[in-house]
Order: structure tokens, then sequence, then C-alpha cells
């Protein structure tokens, strides 16, 4: 029962730091049909920026966490400003533009920080643990399972009830029509892109706990947004959220019950998914 | 415009002659080149293959895939797994086996895949591709002892007295088989078939109501295309010596869309000029700044967006049309 319990909360954390990776990616991609395959270098960004300023400065975690974010955003911004907006609608170039930036990112970064992948870290406040069902379990885990459902609530507030959120899915369905009603299409999408790349680097230094700064994230965090956005389906916060989950518990409880499978399992969930329903669990018709 | 018979007829002999130039040249190349050079030019036409069957059904049929390297790595894996666990190197047996297994993985990817449209189509289909990577990282069916991948995989055997592979001859087969996917793929392309999925490319919903059976071409050319890449994939293993997961994953993947796109996608030589632009700026950036190339390489995806768009490949015929009008040699 305890190995139940423990590796579900693994499995939600885990999942968590998913949704916050896949959500913004997702978001970008649906609303505004940019193929953005840099996410994953942006995310690192943010956790080795959060690194720098958290664990070498000793400055607060919350500091690193905001600068983390802020670093991302901005790296973000600037790609979406000087580049990708010459390139609405055109896919093809959007894929080799932004897979462009997965190596100019993570070469940046090797040459910054250098190739030694940093150690998990945490804010002080989080480390150690404390008693679940007899069994000690980290606090740092059932953080990010808070601070992502907040998150997770948040974000849905902003998609459906705001004036932010009708635009968003305004121009979803009908991006002409949005213009032509007086809507500042183009800066609400650099609005989006950047709070979608905040996310990204906020996520890189909450979720640096379970994936440490390291070169490689650049892909491996590519692969693991691109496979929520599949099973949660493209374009919504709902969906990245289930997407999230449901990847993070399905994997936990693959690598414990079938460790040398490790990985296989996401893959045949999504398969799966795949076949039953091609747009994903919540995804939008295309 | 339909072109008379003679105008035809002129064209077909114009194909046929700068196809034999393009052969010649490249038949006579190894002779002016160290065996460094050599090993780099047959890793240019691997590339330019896998390039050039990955065109197929991106720049004709216009199907953004994303796991295109899981038929290259099928057929590598197919002839590095014949050598280590049956130790068979035969070639006669290993390129075929290679070639059938790389066809009916694509033929059972397509079924999957083509369930889905656009932008989801590019997602199934990397989700494929990574499971036959997870699979193979996983089981240690597929490494050698202590290894990510199959290692230790000579030349194959060509059963030819007295004639063993070395690393010359094996570029002449590889240009020989990259000569021959020309000739296919190009009467393939210029056939009422290859027509269709350009139609299709354009405007699915159109030729559906003229009567398509739109979901057979795109399926046809999915696995046709399978089939090309397990080719490259088998030649690549061989010529690598070595076959590891990545090679069906999705950093394999990227190369032959990046290739297309960077040469001039949809055009039939583009690929082939996108193979040749990324191959030697990946070696001499890899000599010169061996800690920088990702960035040179990753400048160059930018580079080719931002000033030439329709690829490099469209934009030298252009300069090179460009000047011969200048200079009033041909009618271009």
């Amino acid at each position: 029962m305890d190995w139940f319990v423990i590796n579900l909360l693994n499995g939600l954390s885990y999942g968590m730091v998913l949704f916050l990776i896949a959500s913004g990616m997702s978001i970008v991609l649906g609303a505004m049909g940019i193929t953005n395959l840099a996410h994953g270098a942006i995310y690192m960004v943010g956790a080795y920026v959060g690194w720098t300023v958290a664990m070498h400065w000793k400055a607060t975690f919350g500091l690193g966490l905001l600068a983390g974010g802020l670093a991302a955003g901005l790296v973000g911004m600037a790609i979406e400003r000087g580049l990708l907006r010459r390139l609405y609608k055109q896919p093809n170039e959007q894929v080799l533009l932004t897979f462009g930036f997965v190596y100019i990112i993570t070469n940046l970064c090797l040459w910054i920080w250098g190739g030694w992948p940093r150690m998990p870290f945490t804010a002080e406040f989080l480390r150690g643990s404390f008693e679940i069902l007899g069994k000690t379990y980290p606090k740092a885990r059932v953080a990010i399972i808070l601070v992502g459902l907040i998150l997770a609530i948040g974000l849905w507030w902003l998609q459906d009830k705001t004036r932010m959120g009708a635009i968003v899915r305004a121009g979803m369905d009908d991006k002409e029509t949005t213009m032509v009603l007086g809507i500042n299409l183009d800066r609400a999408f650099t609005v989006i892109f950047f709070i979608s790349s905040f996310i990204a680097g906020a996520a890189g230094v909450l979720g640096a706990q379970l994936l440490g700064p390291r070169t490689s994230l650049g892909l491996e965090v590519l692969l693991l947004a691109l496979i929520v956005i599949i099973v949660g389906g493209v374009g919504s916060i709902q969906g990245a959220l289930l997407g999230g989950i449901l990847i993070g518990v399905i994997d936990t409880f693959g690598r414990a019950v079938f460790p040398q499978l490790a990985m296989f399992t996401m893959y045949l969930t999504m398969i799966v998914v795949l076949i039953v329903r091609p747009t994903g669990l919540l995804g939008r018709k295309v | 415009m339909e072109p008379t018979k003679n105008e035809t007829e002129k064209g077909l002999v114009t194909a046929i002659a700068s196809y034999a130039v393009m052969a010649l040249i490249l038949a006579a190349l190894p002779l002016f080149f160290s065996t460094y050079g050599q090993g780099l030019m047959t890793r240019f036409l691997i590339f330019a293959l896998f390039a050039m069957s990955y065109n197929i059904v991106f720049g004709y049929a216009g199907l953004l895939s994303l796991g295109h390297a899981a038929f290259f790595g099928a057929g590598g894996y197919t002839v590095a797994i014949l050598k280590f666990h049956y130790n068979i190197d035969l070639f006669w047996i290993t390129a075929p086996l290679g070639i059938l297994v790389a066809t009916v993985i694509a033929a059972l990817f397509g079924i999957i895949a083509l369930r889905a449209y656009g932008i989801y189509f590019l997602l199934v289909t990397f989700a494929l591709g990574q499971m036959l990577y997870s699979l193979t990282w996983n089981v240690k069916w597929f490494s050698s002892p202590g290894m990510q991948g199959i290692t230790g995989i000579p030349l194959p055997d060509l059963a030819i007295p007295g004639f063993d592979l070395n690393t010359t001859r094996f570029y002449y087969v590889v240009l020989i088989f990259f000569l021959a996917s020309v000739i296919l793929l190009h009467r393939l392309v210029r056939s009422p078939y290859g027509l269709a999925l350009v139609g299709i490319r354009e405007d699915e919903s159109r030729m559906e109501a003229v009567g398509y059976d739109t979901w057979l071409y795109k399926y046809t050319a999915f696995v046709i295309s399978g089939l090309f890449a397990g080719v490259a994939g088998i030649l690549f293993t061989y010529y690598n010596f070595f076959v590891s997961p990545n090679h069906l994953g999705i950093v394999t993947s990227f190369l032959p869309m990046v290739m297309a796109i960077m040469g001039g996608l949809g055009t039939f030589l583009g690929p082939v000029v996108g193979a040749a632009v990324f191959i030697f700026v990946e070696n001499f950036a890899s000599i010169f700044a061996p800690q920088r190339w990702p960035l040179i390489l990753g400048g160059l995806f930018v580079l080719t967006i931002l000033f030439a768009r329709e690829g490099i490949g469209v934009y030298l015929w252009r300069l090179w049309k460009g000047v011969s009008y200048r200079f009033g040699s041909s009618k271009g």
C-alpha cells in the first residue's frame, strides 16, 4: 500500500513538472500555430540561470525561480519577435528555425556553464523529508505537486475567464476575423510566447529537483513535452494537465514494475492514445 | 502549356545527359581524394539518398514526418543484427532483408500515422520512431555487450572472388545504389503517380473529389519513402561500422528534414544539395571548431530561413540562371 502511495506521489510530482513544460508549448502550438522545438532548450536556460542565482551566487531559491523564468522568457520573446513572427503559417520553416535554436542554445549553455551536470537542487526550507504512512518522503516533491496545482488553476483561469484567454481562443478559431475586430494579435502572441517561455524557465528551476541542469535537457525535455502534448491534446491547459499527470504516473509505475523497460510504457501509452483518439484525449478538432 | 512531343524528348535527352555528367563526376572524384575524403563523399551520398527518400513523403506528398529515422535505423539494425547474432555478412542476404524490415515497419507505421492530419501527423511519426528508439535502448538483444548499440560491423561480403571491399570500393557500391535510386525516384515523381502526390499536397479534398483514393497515394508514398530510407540505413551501418539507438531516434530524424528544407523542398535534387551543405559544413566545423560546430550548424539553419527561404539549392539555381542570363549564354 505505501509502495503504491509513494509511487503515486512520485508520479504526480513528475507529472506536474511535465505539465508545466508542456502547457506553454501546447498553447503556443494551438493558439499561434507555432511548432516551437526550442521549448526544451528554453527550459534548460531557465534551469541553468536558476542554478546560477540560487546555488552559485547563493541567493534565495525564490530569486532563482524568478531569474530562471525571466531569462527563459526573454530568450523566447527574442526568438519570437526577431524571427518566428515572420514565419506564421509556415510549419516547415518554423521546425528548421527552432531546431537550429536547439543546437545554438545547447552549445551556448555548454560554453557558459561547462559540460558537467549540476546536482539536483531545491529551496532551503524544502530540503529534507517528512513522514508519510511510516515512510520518509522528500518535502520538495510535495511542494512541486502543490505549486503545479496552483499554477494549473491560475492558467486555467487565464485561459477561460480573462480577456487574454478569450483572445487566444478566438485567434485559434479564426485569426483573420479576430484581427478585423480590432484585436492586436501580434502583441497578444508576443505576450503568450513570453508567458509560455517564462513558465518553461520557472519549471526548469522548480523541476531541478527531478531533472537537474545538464546540456542534454534541450532534447530530453522536448521529447517529454511532445509526448505529453500527444497524449493530452494540443491547445489547452486541461489537456496538458491530464497528459502530464497521466504520463508522469504511468512512467513512474512503469519504471517501478518493469525497470528494464524504462520509458517504453510511456511510448506505449502514447501509441494507444493515438490509435483510439488521434487528436489526443482532450484535443481540439483540427 | 502542354509540352509538345518534341520538347518532351528534348527534355528527356537533357535529363539523361545531365545525369550522365553527374554520374561521371561522382565516379571520378575518388581519384583526387584521400581515403578520408572518400569516406566523406560516401557519407554525403548516403545522406543524400536518405534526404531524397524523405523528400518523397515530405516534399511531394506534403506529409511533415518526424520519424523517418525509424526506417533508416531499422535497415541499419537488421544488417547489424544479422552479423552480430548470426554472423551473416553476405551482402546479397543482408541487404534484401534490411530493405524488407524497413519496408514492413514503414507499412505498419503508415497505417497508424495516416490516421492523423497536419501537425498531429508530425507528432505521431515522432512517437513511433521514439518507440523503436526506446526498444533498442532497453532490450539487450539490440546491443553488443556493455554498449548501447551494435559495434564492430565490417564491410559486407559481396561474394565476388578476389574482390574484397575497402573504403574506395565501398564508395562505388554506395554510388551505384545512389544513382539507381536517383533514376527510380526521378521516374516516380515525374510519373502520373508523382503528379497525383503533388496534387494531394496542394489540395487533398479536390483530389478526393476528382476520384483519387488519396489515402492510398499517401500510404504508398510513405512506404516507398521508408524503403529507400532503409537502403540508406543499411549502407550507413556498413560505412559507420556501428549502429546505435540514436540512428532510429529524433536526432537522426531531423537530418533528412533539415537537408530537404535547406536544399529546397519539393525540388528533385534540392535534398542532395542540402545533404552536401550539411555534411561538409558539419565536417569542416568539427575540424576547425570542434567545440562550436553545433553553434555553426544551428546558425546555418537560421541563416537559411532568413536569406534562402526556398532552400539553398533553389537559391543557387536562381543565381546560376541570373549569371547565365546576364552573359546571354543560354535561354535558361
